[in-house]
This record gives C-alpha cells, sequence and structure tokens, in this order.
C-alpha cells in the first residue's frame, strides 16, 4: 500500500505500539502526510486512532489528511524523557496537544519548534511543518503568525 | 440513595514494612511482611483467608503458594491505584464470593524509574517496570499526562506554582512525624520554587516518590469484624469514575475528568457528608491531582485551592488543617512517605479511624475520605467509617 511496505514501517518506528488500526498513520508520516482517523459516514474525527467511529459505531474509518492547521490547548517543556537525537533535555523539550482546525476537541501531541520559549503559550495559532530524526519525518507544528510576532 | 452494601464490608487487619528508596529486598519478601503482618494483627491465621486480591507486580498465587493459604475461592490480580483492590475485594465479600480477603500491594523502585536503579543488578534484572518512558518524546502518555494540565490549570485561574508547593510541604510536614515514610526533611516554599522543573511546570517535589515497601489489609463482613482485636473500619460507599476522553492530550479540560464522575457518584451514595469528614485522603501522584481533588470534593470552587490551602493552613505545624481540625494526608502522601499508588493512603485512613495514627493521630477521628487516582482514567472515591 502506497508502497511503503508494513515491514518498513515498523523498522521506521522502533519501540512505537503499531498495530492494524493506527499503522496507516504511521505509513503516512513517512510520506509526510499527517492522518487522522475520520468517519466515512459521520464526518466524526477520532484521535488516537481506533477501529470504530466513536460517535455513531461505524466501522467505515478512514486515515484522512488534515489541513495542518490548529492551536495549542495543552503543552509542557520536558526536561527529562526517553533520549532522541536532535532533543536537549537541559534546554528543554516542549510538547503540545495541538487542536486541530478539524474539530473542536480534537487534538494531536507533538513538539513545537521554531518558537521562542515566551512566545510558546495556550491559545498560540500553529501550522504543521516535518522535521526529521535519524532520517525519519517526525510532525511538529510551528507558530503560524510571523515569528517574532 | 442507600445501597445495600453500605457499611456491610470493613477493614479488619493491617500490615505494612517501612518505605524506601532501597530496603535490599525482593518485592515479594516485603508482600509477605506485610500479608502476615496483617494476617495477624486481625486475630487470624492462613486457613482463614479464602480471598486474595493483589497486583501483578507480586500475584495471588505467589502470596498464596508462600504462605501456605490452603484454599483461596476468590483471587484477583488488579491495576492500580489501591482503590480497585479495596472495592474489588467489598464486592466479592458482599457478593459470597468468599469471606475474608487478604489484600496487599508492593512497590519496588524498578530498573525503569532511574539511572540509579537500574544500577542494582537485582533492579536491573527485575525489570523496567511500569514506570518506563515511552519510546516517543512527543507524547502525554504515561508519566507526562499530568504536567501539561498543571500548566493549564496555572493559566486558566491565574494562580503561581505556589499552590502545588502547598501539596508538597503538607505532605512533607506529616511525614516528618511518620517513621515509616521515606522523606523526613522539612521541606519550605524556597526549596519548593527553587527545584528544577523536570516537566513544566512540575518538579520533582511535585511528583510522587519510587520506593520499596508493602502495605496488607484484611478485609471481611463488618459481621465478622466485629468479632476480631480491632475496631472494624466500615466501607460506608465507594465509587469509581472514567469518561470517554480517557487520555491526557484529548481531555477537554480541568472540570471534565473522572474525578467528577467518582465524587458525584460518592456523594449519592453516601450518608456522610463532606463536613462530616475528620480526615482526607487526596491522592498526590502528582500535585495538580491534589489540588483539584480539593476542589472537586466540594472543599472549594475550581480554582480556589490557593486561597482555601491559605485559609485553612496551620503555621505551626507548616500544613493544611481544614477549619482548625481536618487534616489532610498524614502519613506524608505517596510524595513523601512513598508511591503507593493508593495503599498508604488507605492504611493510614484505617489507622487514624482506628484511633492507631500515634503521634499523627486526628483527635476522635469516625470518617475518613479517600480519593485515590487522577484525571484521565483511574479516579475513585471511599468513605471509610467507624461506629
Amino acid at each position: 500500500m502506497n508502497g511503503i511496505t508494513d515491514a518498513a514501517v515498523f523498522e521506521s518506528f522502533p519501540g512505537v505500539a503499531i498495530d492494524h488500526d493506527n499503522i496507516e498513520h504511521y505509513r503516512g508520516i513517512l510520506q509526510r502526510r499527517l492522518l487522522v482517523n475520520r468517519c466515512a459516514d459521520c464526518g466524526t474525527w477520532h484521535e488516537p486512532a481506533r477501529s470504530r467511529c466513536p460517535a455513531c459505531w461505524s466501522t467505515r474509518v478512514e486515515p484522512t489528511k488534515i489541513s495542518g492547521r490548529g492551536v495549542i490547548a495543552l503543552f509542557t517543556v520536558l526536561h527529562h524523557g526517553p533520549p532522541a537525537t536532535g532533543i536537549d533535555y537541559q534546554e528543554g523539550h516542549p510538547v503540545a496537544a495541538v487542536e486541530l482546525a478539524e474539530q473542536p476537541g480534537l487534538r494531536f501531541t507533538a513538539t513545537i519548534v521554531d518558537c521562542k520559549r515566551e512566545t510558546l503559550r495556550i491559545g498560540l495559532p500553529v501550522e504543521l511543518t516535518w522535521i526529521e530524526r535519524v532520517g525519519v519525518p517526525v510532525p511538529a507544528f510551528r507558530p503560524a503568525e510571523p515569528r517574532n510576532a | 440513595m442507600t445501597l445495600p452494601i453500605k457499611d456491610r464490608v470493613a477493614i479488619a487487619g493491617l500490615g505494612s514494612t517501612p518505605f524506601s528508596r532501597d530496603a535490599g529486598r525482593a518485592a515479594g519478601a516485603m508482600v509477605l511482611d506485610a500479608c502476615v503482618g496483617a494476617v495477624r494483627d486481625a486475630g487470624l491465621t492462613a486457613s482463614d483467608i479464602d480471598g486474595l486480591c493483589g497486583s501483578n507486580v507480586v500475584p495471588a498465587r505467589y502470596v498464596q503458594g508462600a504462605l501456605g493459604i490452603p484454599e483461596c475461592t476468590w483471587h484477583a490480580n488488579l491495576t492500580i491505584p489501591f482503590q480497585h483492590q479495596i472495592i474489588e475485594s467489598m464486592n466479592a465479600i458482599h457478593a459470597g464470593m468468599c469471606s475474608t480477603v487478604l489484600a496487599y500491594h508492593g512497590v519496588y523502585r524498578a530498573s525503569g524509574t532511574s539511572r540509579a536503579a537500574s544500577a542494582d543488578p537485582f533492579r536491573a534484572r527485575y525489570g523496567a517496570g511500569p514506570n518506563v518512558l515511552f519510546q516517543t518524546p512527543d507524547t502525554f502518555e504515561g508519566a507526562v499526562g499530568h504536567s501539561p494540565w498543571a500548566r493549564r490549570y496555572l493559566d486558566k485561574y491565574g494562580v503561581g506554582r505556589e499552590v502545588f508547593g502547598k501539596v508538597a510541604i503538607n505532605n512533607r510536614s506529616n511525614a516528618v512525624l511518620n517513621e515509616r515514610a521515606a522523606m523526613r526533611q522539612p521541606l519550605t516554599m524556597e526549596d519548593y520554587l527553587s527545584a528544577r522543573l523536570v516537566r513544566e511546570p512540575l518538579t520533582l517535589y511535585d511528583m510522587d516518590l519510587p520506593v520499596d515497601g508493602a502495605d496488607a489489609f484484611i478485609i471481611t463482613s463488618a459481621e465478622r469484624a466485629r468479632d476480631l482485636p480491632h475496631r472494624p473500619v466500615l466501607i460506608h460507599a465507594a465509587a469509581l469514575g472514567q469518561n470517554d476522553r480517557p487520555f491526557s492530550a484529548q481531555m477537554l479540560d480541568v472540570d471534565c475528568t473522572g474525578q467528577q464522575i467518582a465524587i458525584r457518584q460518592l456523594w449519592r451514595h453516601s450518608d456522610v457528608r463532606l463536613g462530616d469528614v475528620d480526615v482526607f485522603f487526596p491522592y498526590d501522584g502528582f500535585s495538580i491531582i491534589t489540588v483539584r481533588w480539593f476542589e472537586t470534593a466540594g472543599y472549594c470552587d475550581d480554582g480556589e485551592a490557593n486561597a482555601f490551602f491559605d485559609a485553612h493552613w496551620e503555621t505551626s505545624t507548616d500544613r493544611i488543617l481544614i477549619d482548625g481540625r481536618v487534616a489532610v494526608n498524614t502519613h506524608g502522601g505517596s510524595m513523601s512517605e512513598g508511591a503507593t499508588q493508593g495503599s498508604g493512603h488507605f492504611r493510614e485512613a484505617a489507622a487514624q479511624l482506628r484511633g492507631e495514627a500515634g503521634v499523627r493521630q486526628v483527635p476522635n477521628a469516625k470518617h475518613a475520605l479517600v480519593t485515590p487516582g487522577g484525571f484521565f482514567f483511574n479516579a475513585g472515591a471511599v468513605m471509610l467509617r467507624t461506629e
């Protein structure tokens, strides 16, 4: 499917709990496409990916590309966490739950880049961007406003 | 509404080890110490036990084999926090599955909790344990989960980190009086505010402390408990709470948690009201959880905990004393006695109601409210009382 085998997805995300319900999400990441499950019957989005729509119980859920626009609903700055290339926990690793433009309460968790510490706040409009760790694409968000506004 | 199970099941025996950063003992050995203590405390023997309730840290079959408990007609290895063990034991006894349960919880500082722990060959061989870090650094799952909510709480209500510091100081001031506690050095607000941030806005002082140790309880019918040596501690009402967004990143707001669901159900079933409570045991796996339990239980409005702590602070002992009489987490909680995922809260609540809390005793304590668990999937509320 999409030219990227299951084996390649598993190999790219060691230690991640990949299963039949979320593998398309990770396959999408390798293609720099952020996919979130949406119900083909009632249109409700849900996250994390599961086999049924939580609103209508339809099994016709489809990994769907999102616009990438949103607002920071929650964030923390981590000074402790699993070692990862390019992350300096002493400096602080920001992680945010971004409320996506697609639906109230629909949030995707990712790091924030190109953002000064004093700019980071709940309510900050952000947009999707992509970074890499050891050659694997990682979805991230950056401020949607001009950087120093 | 009165439930038929109200006051029908009781805690009739208590046993515990001390709690420390390094007991130099196996998890199973500590559980056995606590279990033997609880059975003897209740004046029973192995053959009186027909139910076992623990967790997968030390499963029921280990305890049954190690203590030669001849026959059990009910056993369960449950998840934590410990309200699950208390509530399911209560249900099993009331349903007639068994008559007397030995419920226990062992904690062991697994190799996944820190570099120091992983350097101990016994801990390394034991395994990483449940606190091992998630492989991705970009998640709110696992231990990160409450930190962004602490940030949101401070922003939403416009209060400073001192609100969390007051929780940590209260617990430490109480732990100073508890010889079982792992952390007994007094803590000041200056210490708190200057501590290194671990997961902003939370510091090490905002988190429970991984320790070695164990608690055990004898749970039986109230009728049977009245024939045993100690004053029965009755389970008056109990509830659990969970909603349809049981993930940190998806939860709608600080007032849309399992805590609200658990406490509403508790107040539906409890004849004991908040004003009757003599000693309060809010969970403190993270300080934000404790803050929200005060507000959710009804001691103050949402966002008012900081002002409430100030208004109910006993300066001479440097701790919370609600209305000058209701002490909070008198054992020091999971932050300062040690992280027992709620078993310490229940053990101290029972000791208080038996009048056996020593220098920490709340005078004439008859009603204890225990509220274990956090926001996302593990909240509970239990009202204990004596006759």
